[in-house]
């Protein structure tokens, strides 16, 4: 005999077996493999900024989705042997007519995500936007005053120097670093669409920015054709190991800024290939240039003597390329020094002496600031530095902070900087080496180490208003790069190894060396 | 009557709470270094222009007198707007100091808002988790006091409190979601997202209530009333399922209660390393870029939470035990 209890819980419990098949278990579970035409998911390894305006900032995560979103003149691999290589993609054709005037003759065909034909006004508005003197990102050799665009037809713009005295050959690796932005998006000004989202006319077209996701999706109107994957969404993931993990488990597609450590463990993976490459970073030692006691140049020297940089090179594993200038090797113009500070603890002894502080006697206490997280190995390396300059007598500390704290503290400001010595690297995706060394050491823009010399800006003057690549290229490597060896405002360790590690079913991506993507021949088999 | 009485006095001491949890926050941020100014303007800003634009926000104003504007706002709604973060909701680096053109910057409630239901659906599944790890371990252990299930919910209690959760949900993501490939654990794209995150917070906290159950449960079964109860001769089922377990409880929602406010609080690391969407990751950012305002609105509001799930839990407890009077 049944109970009415026991009636009702069995018919209860029929109930919901017969339900069983109708739940969607996809809702709880679904496979975390990787799906044939889901977008590429990019992690990386460092946050962008509340603004899209490329000429807005200087941050990598954000130059990187313009590598997706936007079209460049040119672009320039930037390989070890073939350094000054460019390929021409919104320009068909760079001719120096003269020493300071540039033709560049640009594609016809192609068009903004937003549908405007792309033509030279378009140009001619990022020239001269992207040159403003109040642009954070601003590049060009010289302000918006100093140079003259023109556009003969539609798609033929010259660009003219003379106004600024230097060469008009400084715009053919320019070309490759700053985005061409439409001159409709210019015209509305610097608070307008530029800040509230990407429009460029590259392979993948800005959709929208969601909590830490950008999700781009492909342009049908690519001027190369339609990308075969579907988009890219790039994110950021604050953590190394989660970023890791996620690749391993086939929900990330690419991730970066890999650890040493991490490389073994990904190549031991099935299913996961690693990119290395040389990179247009390199990694310095920054010098408080505007306050004692690194004002002094003879105290900078004696600090470069005490540091061994084969040391460094040991922590740095597959992560580090030794070089010896102030740029990458793979920037026009790299030369290996010979008068690059090498160590040498009695030299430094000598010239701690002749700056009045034998033995480091009499040194003030020494801040040494860096950060962990995003940099591999900063920690580390900064232990071994500071050990070093101990040893000769600096009275050294090593500040470790998280990034966003020693970021604060990063820019020389007006009386000096925070801290004496700052680590930090330097990154920008042109062959272009005034990026880096008119940036820093020019007494007009100082970024880092606040460096004002007059010889230095002479120097940097002077290359930079030579009259073509080859007179630059000895004015360079003769003048600017062996001066700034012997007064060193700074002191560049090595040479940065970008490495991604990429699932093996994702091909034919196209690495940049300072981090951009082109994914839009990608195949995911 | 006393339902009444007991909510008005005890909202009271909430609000007193929440206000002093806030003063101290409010006073904590502004004396550690750090400028969010600073980070606003970035790094090349000079000192002009950063006293300007910090004299313009108040933030060179006597930290009472600020505290006393914060709040102000907070009593209309206001929480304010985050420092650093745009409408979309990115975490986002320094822009150059001169840069006019930043985006408009999101409202501290909307990016709560956002983040809430997705720490408090992973809360919620942690606890259920918990309870299904807790609720057999412990009873075993609680109705055989002295012997192997007593021993082994103590060893097991002993093991889970052992494990550093980073190093659990480190592990467990690699063999679920990278070896065996069973759910998904990086970041949120659904439901079996929450999954992970959540078996690792119900690790966490299975030894409390595994502990609370087995001390109180056999605390109830040394009791009269269970003598009596064979006496009356219920069945062993009926007796620890509708009397000892019944009366066992009452710890146990006191635990869960302030489990689950923990929970509230705690997930930072959880969410870090999962790269969850909640309110733990956006709390990290929120401390890592100074964003003050962002950083007040998450005390406040997991302050005035903690303080009302109290509340709920204290009622709860007296429907079921009468002789309870807070």
């Amino acid at each position: 005999m049944i109970s009415r209890r026991k009636f009702i819980n069995y018919s209860a419990a029929f109930g919901a077996l017969a339900a069983m098949p109708q739940v969607n278990t996809d809702f709880f579970f679904k496979p975390a493999m990787a799906q044939a035409t889901k977008p590429i998911v990019f992690l990386s390894a460092e946050n962008i900024t509340g603004n899209w305006d490329p000429s807005a900032h200087t941050t990598l995560s954000q130059t990187n989705i313009e590598g997706f979103v936007m079209g460049y003149l040119t672009r320039a691999p930037m390989t070890p042997e073939n350094p000054d290589e460019v390929i021409y993609e919104l320009a068909t054709e760079i001719t120096e007519l003269d020493a300071h005037k540039l033709q560049i003759k640009l594609r016809e065909g192609v068009t903004f995500h937003d549908g405007k034909p792309f033509t030279a006004a378009d140009v001619k508005a990022t020239f001269e936007y992207g040159s403003g003197a109040d642009r954070p990102k601003q590049v060009y050799p010289g302000t918006t005053d100093t140079f003259e665009v023109t556009t003969p037809d539609d798609y033929t713009v010259i660009v003219d120097t003379s106004k600024g005295g230097y060469g008009a050959s400084l715009f053919i690796f320019l070309a490759s670093y700053l985005p061409i932005m439409s001159a409709d998006d210019i015209a509305q000004g610097s608070s307008g669409p530029l800040t509230q989202r990407l429009n460029g006319t590259g392979p993948f077209r800005f959709v929208e920015q969601r909590g830490n996701d950008t999700v781009m999706e492909a342009f049908d109107g690519y001027f190369k054709g339609k990308p075969t994957v579907p988009g890219v969404t790039f994110s950021f993931v604050g953590d190394a190991t989660t970023r890791m993990l996620s690749l391993m488990s086939g929900q990330a597609d690419i991730i970066e800024r890999l650890e040493p450590e991490q490389v073994e463990t990904l190549e031991a993976e099935a299913g996961i290939k690693i990119s290395r490459q040389v990179s247009v970073e390199n990694k310095y030692l920054w010098f408080r240039c505007s306050k004692p006691p690194f004002d002094n140049p003879l105290v900078r020297k004696a600090a470069c003597h005490a540091i061994d940089r084969d040391l460094i090179m040991e922590v740095m594993g597959s992560a580090g390329h030794a070089s010896s200038n102030f740029v990458s090797p793979i920037k026009f113009g790299y030369v290996d020094l010979e008068n690059y500070p090498k160590y040498d603890p009695e030299e430094c002894q000598r010239l701690l002496a002749e700056a009045g502080f034998p033995g480091g006697e009499g040194l003030p206490e020494l801040e040494y600031i860096t950060s962990t997280g995003f940099y591999p190995k900063t920690k580390e390396y900064g232990e071994v530095i500071t050990a070093l300059m101990q040893e000769q007598g600096f009275p050294v500390t090593l500040n470790v902070m998280e990034v966003a704290a020693w970021n604060e503290r990063l820019y020389d400001r007006p009386g000096g900087g925070p801290g004496h010595m700052v680590d930090c690297g330097w990154s920008t995706g042109s062959p272009e080496p005034d990026l880096v060394l008119r940036s820093h050491f020019h007494s007009s823009s100082k970024r880092i180490c606040g460096i004002e010399d007059p010889e230095i800006d002479a120097a940097l003057d002077e290359e930079r208003n030579a009259p073509s690549l080859e007179v630059r290229r000895e004015s360079l490597q003769t003048n600017l790069m062996p001066m700034l060896a012997d007064k060193v405002p700074a002191l560049s360790l090595f040479t940065s190894v970008l490495m991604h590690g990429i699932r093996t079913e994702l091909d034919g991506l196209m690495m940049y060396p300072d981090g951009q993507i082109d994914a839009s021949a990608a195949t995911q088999g | 009557m006393f339902v009444l009485r007991f909510l008005v006095r005890r909202l009271l001491q909430g609000v007193v709470i929440v206000f002093l949890v806030s003063a101290l926050i409010f006073t904590l941020l502004r004396v550690v270094p750090g400028d969010p100014v600073r980070l606003m303007a970035g790094g090349m800003a000079p000192e002009a222009l950063i006293e300007e634009i910090a004299t313009e926000m108040g933030l060179r104003d006597p930290i009472p007198v600020q505290f006393a504007r914060y709040i102000g706002g907070v009593f209309r709604g206001d929480f304010g707007q985050s420092f650093v973060r745009p409408a979309s909701g990115a975490a986002v680096g320094g822009a150059s100091f001169d840069d006019s053109t930043r985006g408009e910057r999101a409202r501290v409630l909307t990016l709560i808002a956002e983040t809430a239901p997705m720490t408090i659906q992973l809360a919620l599944l942690a606890m259920v988790f918990a309870l299904m790890i807790a609720l057999p371990i412990g009873i075993a252990g609680g109705l055989n006091p002295g012997r192997w299930p007593d021993r082994m919910a103590l060893y097991l209690s002993s093991i889970f409190v052992s494990l550093p959760n980073f190093w659990l949900g480190i592990v467990l993501a690699l063999v679920v979601s990278v070896k065996w490939q069973l759910v998904p654990s990086i970041g949120y794209h659904g439901f079996a997202y929450t999954i992970l995150p959540a078996f690792v917070l119900a690790i966490e906290i299975a030894p409390f209530l595994i502990r609370t159950l087995t001390v109180s449960v056999s605390g109830v079964m040394a009791q009269n009333f269970i003598d009596i109860a064979r006496v009356r001769g219920l069945s062993w089922g009926q007796i620890v399922f509708r009397h000892a377990l019944k009366n066992a409880s009452v710890p146990l929602l006191n635990l869960l209660g302030v489990q689950f406010s923990m929970l509230l609080g705690g997930v930072l690391v959880i969410e870090f390393i999962f790269d969850y969407p909640g309110l733990g990751l956006l709390t990290i950012n929120a401390v890592m870029q100074r964003d003050f305002p962002l950083i007040q609105g998450i005390a406040i509001i997991t302050a005035a939470a903690f303080v009302l799930i109290n509340i709920v839990v204290d009622l709860a407890a007296t429907a079921i035990d009468p002789r309870l009077d807070y």
